[in-house]
Formats: structure tokens, C-alpha cells, sequence
């Protein structure tokens, strides 16, 4: 068997089911490949080992009596610190929350638990999934497994360096303004930020009402898949990974060129990868043609109307009592909802009624639409300037205002060796199809199969590889 | 000695903007902060299309594909 904590979700449960894994030996070889990676890239504020070791050994138990419990039996799950697990402290990753423990599992916890997850622990993520990387947060900001210097994305940033470096199969992400998509697409990984509803937020400390969405995160789309089947309050038959290999033959796909070519112009590289992408999508059987939406920098600037705006509604009052509870960066972005009128709030709530249905428009003509995720790739973390200008640059904030369900994929690898990433976007509620063809791209180059060569290089030196 | 005045740098009406959303102690300790939100703020605002008054802005959050 390859080194365990390399192993998809969909390789671990085809171990158990062959008795060649036990629950115990997987999170046994995570726990320590968390404690040894942790220190270097800061990806888990609270590893929960003895309760994930309770939660192994149930599950072997029940493996051994036959006793199925789930999609995600004895599948070990890490998750963004702001979502509550009762016992262990939802900090946001920030001061002003540093000691507030859950008294009760979020609902997408406990679904994930009914499923038979093993939960790993709570991931570092940007303060209140809205700040940045600072010196001021109560603990290390997390780091790019590919090369610590470099920012792994945010604001689930622990979600995806904890994924990257393999320090667990699956994890949970939040995503209100592309907060699932950017690490994912950093990290070189796959992450689904669902339509909105599909996913409970209750239980998940708030940022922006009606534009937050919970969502997995993980190595490879059939994970992705089968993360979403444990999470979402509505599963169609045969699970969200039904098409996962029904292939692209007769599947329409919108490029949305102008985001990235006209609006806001792309890294070469990054272009590239996309015009590649669609040749590969074309070959494999898709219709791909360009498509016309809004200009992105008008539904991006709608979306960021309603965030500051609800953002400044859920934080208003502690950061007029204790503005130094919270880093400069995360202060700097909610103060600008202090000067959002309440007509001004109404208006991107308009202009938002027409967007949704631009995006509905769009789909009566295409299955899909492909986008840039990013405009750019990993930054590094300790220049706030370059982090600044590369953080607005992206295409992924659109759906989250309308709502429809995207996902991010590994598009390639830049000259300097780090991972390029696209979007698919489906239509509301039809994840299947978004899967579907994130699955067959994803078959037809490989992409995901990258492992970061840093870490390569630190296990070698540590460990000789298992066979 | 009185405390120095750190809102100075700042415009008046942005220092009155700041006091009737409640910012007086940040004003105090932080009136870089104030002076790049309110920038920010703009900045996004300028961005926002022209749209008739008379649009449905509600509800919030509509998803149109029947589930």
C-alpha cells in the first residue's frame, strides 16, 4: 500500500472493505504525520488525537462486526475553525474568540459523524474567514505545503495546507466570497462550494448571511464527492458522485473568456492553462463555446456590497467595545462596512435579483461554464502588498452572490512548479454535473496526482517511503 | 498631559462618519484603519452598476431552478 497518508477517502474505504487498513493503524499514521507537519505549516489549531482515536477504534469495531455506518466510515475529516464540534473551542482563529467552546456539534457535524467520519481536528483559517495572514493572530498563520514561504490561500488556508502537505483525506471548508476555491486552487486540490442552502449553516460562526456556504475539500473530485454525500441535507440517488464516470461526451460548457481575458486580466500562465483546459474538455467528447456574463468586476463589487454590509451587522459591536481583539487586516476589511448605507445594501441586493438570473440565462444554453478560479498563483505570505493586490483578483465571488454551485480543480503547473487552478460552475442544485466534469478532466490529465516536492523532500529525509 | 489627537489626519466628515457608526474608540487608537475602510468602502462602491430604484430587490437570496 502506498504511505497512508497519501491515500484518498475512496482508497481508504476500498482498504477497510479488503481488510488490508484498519481505522486505528490510518489515524494512528495521521496523528503523527500531524505532529510532525503541523510545525511547519501551521495548518491545525487543535488536533482532538484522543477522540479521534475513541472515534477509530468504534469504527473498527464496526468494520470488524460488519456494520455499516456510512459513507465516510472511519474516514478521518479535519474542519475550519469556525465551525463547532462540542467540546473543542471554535476560536475563528481569532482573539476574540480564543476561549469560546462549543457546547453542541454543528448540524454538518453531526451529519458527518451519523456518516462515520472520524474527526481529526479544527483547521487554522483566515481571522473570522475574512482577515489575512498577520503576527498579530493568537496562533501561527498556516503555510504553503509546496514552500512554506508562500500563502496557501484562504480564508479555509488550513484546510487546504492540511490537505496539501497529507495530513488528512477530506476537510471542511467555508466559502463566502471564494474561501473554499482560492486554497483549493493554491494547493493544487478539488473543493466544492455547494448552491447555497444545500450545506447547514447553523453552527458555522456567520460572515455574510446570505452569501456563506460550507463545503469539502479534498485531494481528488471522487473525494469531493463523497465529502458532499455525508454533508448536504438533500443526496440524489446514487449519491452526488452518480456521473462521476459517465465522461463529457454531449456535455455542453460556457467559457467565460472575458473574466479573465477583458475584465481582469489573467497571469499568462494561468490563461494558458485555461485555453489548454478547453482543448482537453473538447477532445474528451464537450461542446465548449464562449459565453457573455456581466462584467466581473460589477457582480464581484455587488458581492462585496452585501459582505461588508452583513459582515458589519455580525461584527459591529465588538469591534466598536474591543478593536484591539482583532488584527489590523481583519479590523480594516469589516470597518468598511461601517460606511455602507443601508441604501447602498439594497441596491446589490437589486442588482443582485438580476445577476441570478443573468447566470439562469446563461445555463438555458450550456450544461456548465468554465471560468478562472484565480487570476494569479501562490503569492508570497510575508509581502501584505502583493497580498492585497492578488486577493481581489479573482472570479469566484460571482457565485456566491447567485448562489450556483462551483468547483475548483487543478488546472496544471506554473514554470516555477506551482499549481495553476479553473472553475466549473453548474447550474442551481445540479452538483452532479459540476462533478461529472471535474471527474473527467481531472482523469484525462492527471493534474491531482502532483505531491508537493517540499514535502517529498522532508518525508525522504525523515522516513524511508513504505511499499 | 491631554491624549494626542489622532483623528487629525483624518477629514472631518470622515471623523463625523466614523463617530455616528460608533468608531470613537477606534478613531482613537486607529484612525489608519478608519481612513483604509472608508477608502475601501468607496472603492467598491464606485464599482456598483446604476440600477432602476424600482427593482425587487427581495428576497435576498432566491434560487430559481425548482429543487
Amino acid at each position: 500500500m502506498s504511505e497512508l497518508h497519501w491515500l484518498t477517502a475512496a482508497e481508504i474505504r476500498a482498504a477497510y472493505a479488503a481488510r488490508r487498513l484498519s481505522p486505528i493503524e490510518l489515524t494512528e499514521a495521521l496523528i503523527r504525520r500531524v505532529e510532525a507537519e503541523n510545525l511547519r505549516i501551521n495548518a491545525f489549531i487543535t488536533l482532538d488525537a484522543e477522540r479521534a482515536l475513541d472515534a477509530a477504534r468504534e469504527a473498527e469495531k464496526d468494520l470488524a462486526a460488519g456494520r455499516a455506518r456510512g459513507a465516510l466510515h472511519g474516514v478521518p475529516v479535519a474542519v475550519k475553525d469556525n465551525i463547532d464540534i462540542a467540546g473543542l473551542r471554535t476560536t475563528c482563529h481569532s482573539k476574540v474568540l480564543v476561549d469560546n467552546v462549543a457546547r453542541a456539534d454543528a448540524p454538518v457535524i453531526a451529519q458527518l459523524r451519523a456518516a462515520g467520519a472520524i474527526l481529526l481536528g479544527k483547521l487554522s483559517l483566515h481571522e473570522f474567514a475574512f482577515g489575512g495572514p498577520s503576527k498579530e493572530l493568537p496562533f501561527p498563520f498556516a503555510r504553503h505545503p509546496w514552500n512554506p514561504d508562500l500563502h496557501p490561500g484562504g480564508s479555509s488556508s488550513g484546510s487546504g495546507a492540511a490537505l496539501a502537505a497529507g495530513m488528512v483525506p477530506l476537510a471542511l471548508g467555508t466559502d463566502t466570497g471564494g474561501s473554499i476555491r482560492n486554497p483549493s486552487g493554491i494547493c493544487g486540490l478539488a473543493g466544492l462550494k455547494p448552491t447555497y442552502d444545500l450545506v447547514s449553516r447553523r453552527g458555522v460562526f456567520p460572515l455574510s448571511f446570505t452569501l456563506d456556504h460550507v463545503g469539502p475539500m479534498a485531494r481528488t473530485v471522487g473525494d469531493v464527492a463523497m465529502l458532499i454525500d455525508g454533508m448536504a441535507e438533500r443526496v440524489p440517488a446514487g449519491g452526488y458522485g452518480v456521473d462521476l464516470a459517465r465522461g463529457l461526451r454531449g456535455l455542453r460548457v460556457g467559457f467565460v473568456r472575458h473574466f479573465h481575458e477583458r475584465d481582469m486580466i489573467a497571469d499568462s500562465e494561468v490563461a494558458a492553462a485555461l485555453d489548454e483546459m478547453t482543448r482537453v474538455l473538447a477532445r474528451e467528447g464537450a461542446d465548449v463555446r464562449d459565453i457573455h456574463l456581466p462584467r466581473l468586476q460589477q457582480i464581484a463589487a455587488t458581492q462585496r456590497i452585501i459582505l461588508l454590509a452583513e459582515a458589519w451587522a455580525v461584527h459591529g459591536k465588538w469591534v466598536r467595545e474591543r478593536p484591539e481583539d482583532y488584527t489590523t487586516p481583519t479590523r480594516r476589511k469589516i470597518m468598511a462596512g461601517a460606511f455602507i448605507s443601508s441604501g447602498d445594501y439594497v441596491r446589490a441586493q437589486q442588482l443582485r435579483a438580476h445577476m441570478i438570473d443573468a447566470i439562469d440565462d446563461a445555463f438555458r444554453d450550456v450544461d456548465v461554464l468554465l471560468t478562472a478560479n484565480g487570476m494569479d498563483y501562490a503569492c508570497r505570505i510575508d509581502n501584505p502588498a502583493e497580498l492585497a493586490r492578488v486577493y481581489p483578483r479573482q472570479a469566484r465571488s460571482p457565485f456566491n452572490l447567485t448562489g450556483h454551485p462551483a468547483l475548483a480543480i487543478m488546472s496544471g503547473l506554473s514554470k516555477s512548479g506551482l499549481p495553476l487552478s479553473a472553475q466549473l460552475v453548474g447550474r442551481a442544485h445540479d452538483e452532479v454535473t459540476v462533478l461529472r466534469a471535474g471527474a473527467a478532466y481531472e482523469r484525462a490529465t492527471g493534474w491531482h496526482k502532483h505531491r508537493p516536492p517540499a514535502v517529498r523532500e522532508a518525508m525522504a529525509r525523515r522516513e524511508p517511503a513504505r511499499a | 498631559m491631554a491624549e494626542p489627537d489622532n483623528t487629525n489626519r483624518l477629514s472631518p466628515e470622515l471623523v463625523a462618519a466614523a463617530r455616528a457608526a460608533g468608531l470613537d474608540k477606534v478613531l482613537e487608537r486607529f484612525p489608519d484603519d478608519i481612513a483604509d475602510a472608508a477608502r475601501s468602502a468607496a472603492a467598491d462602491l464606485a464599482d456598483l452598476p446604476p440600477i432602476d430604484g424600482a427593482s425587487e430587490p427581495w428576497p435576498p437570496m432566491r434560487i430559481r431552478t425548482p429543487r
